[in-house]
């Protein structure tokens, strides 16, 4: 899997059997495919050298968002403002997020957290904390015991 | 303007279906919108993070206003995902519009991953004052 994606047709089953079980018990039935709760949505992956972090931020202005780590948590901050009804219009649907919003990310142990860097393109914040070092994988060799 | 569901439970069937006239499984997220709407016509944002307006197809057909849109996707070769809230990089979401307004005159608009799509009122369609005059 070398993207920031997940494309697993198994999880779109385990989705909507968790919507079929939402409405079953009268819970929210969002029109959105994506999973509910808190924005913004955060896809986690690592490579040999870095923890990448792609958090979904469309319609937020850089440099309004905050990234900040401390004490091994990345802390992603900001604010997305409510789109307005115009005067004497009508307002139809409002599913997209508006107000400030706030997620952490535990890190791993063995990042440097001095070596984190941000970078939003088209609505995407892709956040890289470098590993400390490189976990190739290596392997022990065995002594005979006499 | 209404939103065209198929079958219902949106995503999931639109895989069955799609899988029943025998082409190719494409997952899609339903992205989320705002809609308002005011005398001249009608103002769409939908989030699309990660589109880039190469990769976003718009097409009017029927009265039915298709948004189809694929996120890019730019990440190292031994990346391994560990967490995933949006799983797949492809968006997808169909309107029925209403004959008031002018689909030849839909504006469209992608900044920072945010479409916004302005739907104008055929002229005739829109409210008018009437003046009355005095006899």
């Amino acid at each position: 899997m070398s993207s920031l994606y997940l494309d697993f047709p198994m999880l779109g089953e385990i989705d909507q059997l968790q919507r079929r079980v939402e409405e079953l018990f009268g819970g929210t039935t969002s029109l959105r495919a994506e999973r509910r709760g808190a924005f913004p949505s955060i896809n986690i992956g690592s490579t040999a050298k870095s923890v990448e972090i792609l958090a979904f931020v469309p319609g937020v202005d850089p440099s309004s968002l905050e990234v900040t780590t401390d004490k091994g948590v990345l802390a992603l901050s900001g604010e997305r403002s409510a789109i307005p009804v115009p005067e004497g219009g009508k307002r139809y649907a409002q599913e997209r997020f508006a107000g400030s919003f706030r997620r952490t990310v535990e890190l791993p142990q063995n990042v440097d957290s001095s070596k984190v860097s941000a970078r939003y393109l088209n609505g995407c914040l892709r956040i890289s904390i470098a590993k400390e070092e490189p976990s190739a994988p290596k392997s022990i060799s065995i002594q005979r015991g006499e | 303007m209404s939103e065209t569901k198929q079958n219902g439970t949106g995503q999931a069937s639109d895989h069955r279906n799609s899988q029943q006239m025998g082409y190719p499984v494409q997952r899609a997220v339903q992205p989320p919108v705002d809609i308002v709407e005011d005398a001249s016509g009608i103002t769409l944002w939908m989030d699309l993070p990660g589109v880039s307006p190469e990769k976003l197809d718009l097409q009017v057909h029927d009265a039915n206003l298709f948004i189809k849109a694929e996120a890019d996707v730019v990440a190292a070769e031994d990346l391994r995902l560990h967490h995933a809230e949006l799983q797949v990089p492809r968006f997808s979401r169909t309107f029925a519009l209403s004959t008031d307004f002018d689909t030849e005159k839909i504006q469209a608009n992608l900044k920072d991953g945010v479409l916004k799509l302005s739907i104008p009122r055929h002229e005739k369609a829109r409210p008018r004052r009437i003046e009355v005059q005095a006899g």
